[in-house]
């Protein structure tokens, strides 16, 4: 069983984070590189200041560029994380965008990602600050959707390898894999523009999942004109697909309840089967991303931006460039909240095909459905005063409170449930947000376990094979199109989830709710 | 050397560091890098051959745009492009021609080419950047 728990973080030597030196590319964008400290530059665990038990911050004072202090979440092992990696550089990176208020903030599965690090939440001011693809990141509105059943693990066990297979078939997966939708021209238009209610219209959703879904299931200011014939070109034939890399569809079973009250108001109960998807906006949102990462290059150059990172490209929010990227990114937004959508009545079919006469009730009802990568424009107080601010979260999760009026009206007693995925056979969370995340966090917390191994790093230590046996060995039923994918997101590549879910559950960036164990996995 | 790119470590991507003579030798060198990340080329039957022109901001802006042309016929039409013929390769311009096909040996899909860490940069022998993958 070695190789299923976390394995030591790698022996990796500190990384220069600062070269100490002022250039201009050819092209005339202008790229900074400050060192603090010339010869020696480099971000140590001795200069963050431990604000409170697992708040760590950095002074603004640690590189000229930075404009705001940087926050890192983090035990003292997870923290040591963080200097194995690019994850500090990009943090400070991240705290040098024109607008940025109060810090830069990284949850504490934190990772090495571009741009951004993963974990990664900026706000920036609506009116002076910038709109980053590299702060939203490829997978625009990459997310989780859980499911609940009516049912108990043993209805389920004797029936989960032909479930396993039919789910397979019922929610296709692959990297350029089609899916179950097709939605061209002016028909993906309004699919992007009406999101979850598009899906409503065609009997591809209840009225009840749009309201347990991050934005009702569509985000306005929708622009179908700002996204490229490439862009609408992939997305045609992917809508009800799960594509491949992290993303998968899983059975879970309820293991543990922390809140009873949370678990009862959010339908979940001890040894109740589960359904988790994970998954995007798929080939439109890769193109989106790849598209304005490109052709905001020279929105940099005319405002006269200097950023430390060219994948930190950006525009003004006040800007034809910054408001045509917004427009893109919420299409790619509601795309991808039509495809979980679409996956969710591709698992109901599946477990109707599959359970129908043989249990009282087969039917799945949607628990919440949240955004991992995502920019919006919410309203926080920052120094006293109600501003503004365009939230980026890459890699983390909205975890707004109990009261407010985004929480679903089943919720809003509690705070919104947050869906943290474990990764591959181990645990996942269901959180609920915070008061405590509205005044620490923009109301943000952490989206999952976060990696400590590449994944060239994983197929040379882990045998695709080894791991699905020892999966299985485990009673765990795994349908996945190779070994060697298997093997990438091997749960030993990964930080331990529960480690990540104490601290912010310590920090009351969220609070436990329950923990779900995995019964069967499927991916691409 | 002769390769022209290697594969190095990245904890949530894959990553190659890809070099040439110029710019003309290192645009090819990483399109055989990722098509390398992505297949055997060995095992790839070469059966199309496109003709590629584009233009870009700047040099670094060429190449992810470049590598992100071949990702997208890679996705369109299941081709891994293996070989290379480039005319024509300035800071902003780039004309060539690409040759590939199916492959019957796949090593991983690559989603999307990142500016993540890219700098072309002068070496002794010409020019290298790393060029990171969102995978």
């Amino acid at each position: 069983m070695g190789g299923l728990r976390a394995a030591s973080p790698p022996a990796n030597p500190p990384l220069p984070l600062f070269r100490g030196e002022v250039r201009s590319l050819r092209s005339g964008v202008e790229q900074l590189r400050v060192g603090f400290d010339e010869g020696n530059g480099m971000v140590e665990k001795k200069d963050f200041r431990e604000v409170e038990r697992f708040v760590w911050e950095l002074s603004p004072e640690t590189r000229p560029d930075m404009r705001v202090p940087a926050r890192l979440f983090a035990d003292d092992e997870l923290l040591e994380t963080a200097f194995q990696d690019r994850t500090v550089e990009q943090l400070v990176n991240t705290a040098t965008l024109p607008g940025v208020v109060r810090y830069a903030l990284a949850m504490p599965d934190f990772h090495q990602g571009y741009g951004f690090p993963i974990g990664g939440v900026a706000a920036m001011d609506a009116r002076s600050g910038v709109i980053s693809p590299g702060g939203v990141g490829y997978d625009i509105n990459c997310g989780v959707r859980l499911l609940g059943t009516y049912l108990e693990q043993e209805e389920v066990s004797p029936r989960l390898q032909e479930l396993t297979a039919v789910l397979y078939q019922t929610c296709p997966s692959g990297v350029g894999g089609s899916g179950r939708v097709r939605a061209a021209g002016k028909d993906l238009d309004q699919l992007v523009t009406q999101g979850a209610q598009w899906a409503l219209k065609r009997g591809l959703a209840r009225a009840e999942d749009l309201a347990r879904t991050e934005e009702g299931g569509c985000m306005p200011g929708a622009e179908p004109g700002a996204v490229s014939a490439r862009a609408k070109e992939r997305g045609r034939t992917q809508v009800g697909s799960l594509g491949a890399g992290n993303h998968f569809l899983e059975i879970d079973v309820v293991e543990t309840i922390y809140r009873p009250d949370a678990a009862e108001a959010f339908g979940l109960r001890q040894n109740q089967v589960v359904v988790q998807i994970h998954c995007g906006s798929r080939g439109y949102g890769h193109q989106i991303c790849d598209d304005y990462v490109k052709s905001l290059q020279g929105a940099v150059h005319k405002y006269g931006l200097k950023l430390p990172d060219r994948e930190l490209v950006c525009a003004p929010l006040d800007s034809p460039e910054g408001r045509a990227y917004y427009g893109a990114m919420a299409c790619a937004v509601n795309y991808a909240f039509v495809n979980r959508q679409v996956l969710a009545m591709g698992v109901r079919e599946a477990f109707e095909q599959v359970l129908a006469g043989k249990v009282a009730n087969f039917d799945l009802f949607q628990i919440y459905d949240v955004a991992h990568n995502i920019a919006k424009f919410e309203e926080h107080e920052v120094n006293g005063r109600r501003m503004r601010l365009c939230v980026h979260r890459k890699g983390a999760t909205r975890a707004f409170g109990p009261g407010l009026p985004e929480v679903p009206q089943d919720y809003r007693s509690i705070g919104q449930p947050v869906l943290v995925p474990g990764s591959m056979g181990t645990a996942s969370y269901v959180l609920a947000g915070t008061e405590r995340a509205m005044e620490l966090t923009f109301g943000s917390t952490c989206h999952g376990a976060g990696r400590v191994m590449s994944r060239a790093q994983a197929l040379k230590k882990i045998w695709g094979a080894d791991l699905r046996r020892e999966l299985e060995e485990r009673g765990i039923v795994i349908q996945a199109g190779s070994d060697k994918g298997l093997a990438e997101e091997a749960p030993a590549a990964y930080k331990d989830v529960s480690r990540v879910v104490e601290v912010v559950h310590g920090v009351g960036l969220a609070h436990k709710v329950a923990r779900l164990r995995p019964l069967a996995v499927i991916k691409g | 050397m002769e390769d022209g790119f290697e594969e190095i470590p990245h904890t949530a991507d894959v990553a190659i560091r890809a070099w040439g003579r110029d710019l003309l030798d290192l645009f090819a060198n990483a399109a055989r890098g990722m098509a390398w990340l992505m297949a055997d080329p060995d095992t790839v039957q070469t059966t199309v051959e496109k003709t590629i022109e584009l233009t870009a901001y700047d040099a670094e802006t060429l190449l992810v745009t470049w590598l992100g042309e071949l990702l997208y016929l890679r996705e369109r039409d299941g081709a891994v492009f293996t070989t290379f013929e480039l005319e024509d390769v300035t800071n902003t311009h780039l004309r060539g021609s690409a040759r590939g096909g199916p492959a019957k040996v796949l090593r991983r899909a690559i989603k999307a080419v990142t500016f993540s860490e890219m700098d072309i940069r002068p070496t002794e022998d010409g020019l290298e950047t790393v060029i990171v993958f969102d995978v």
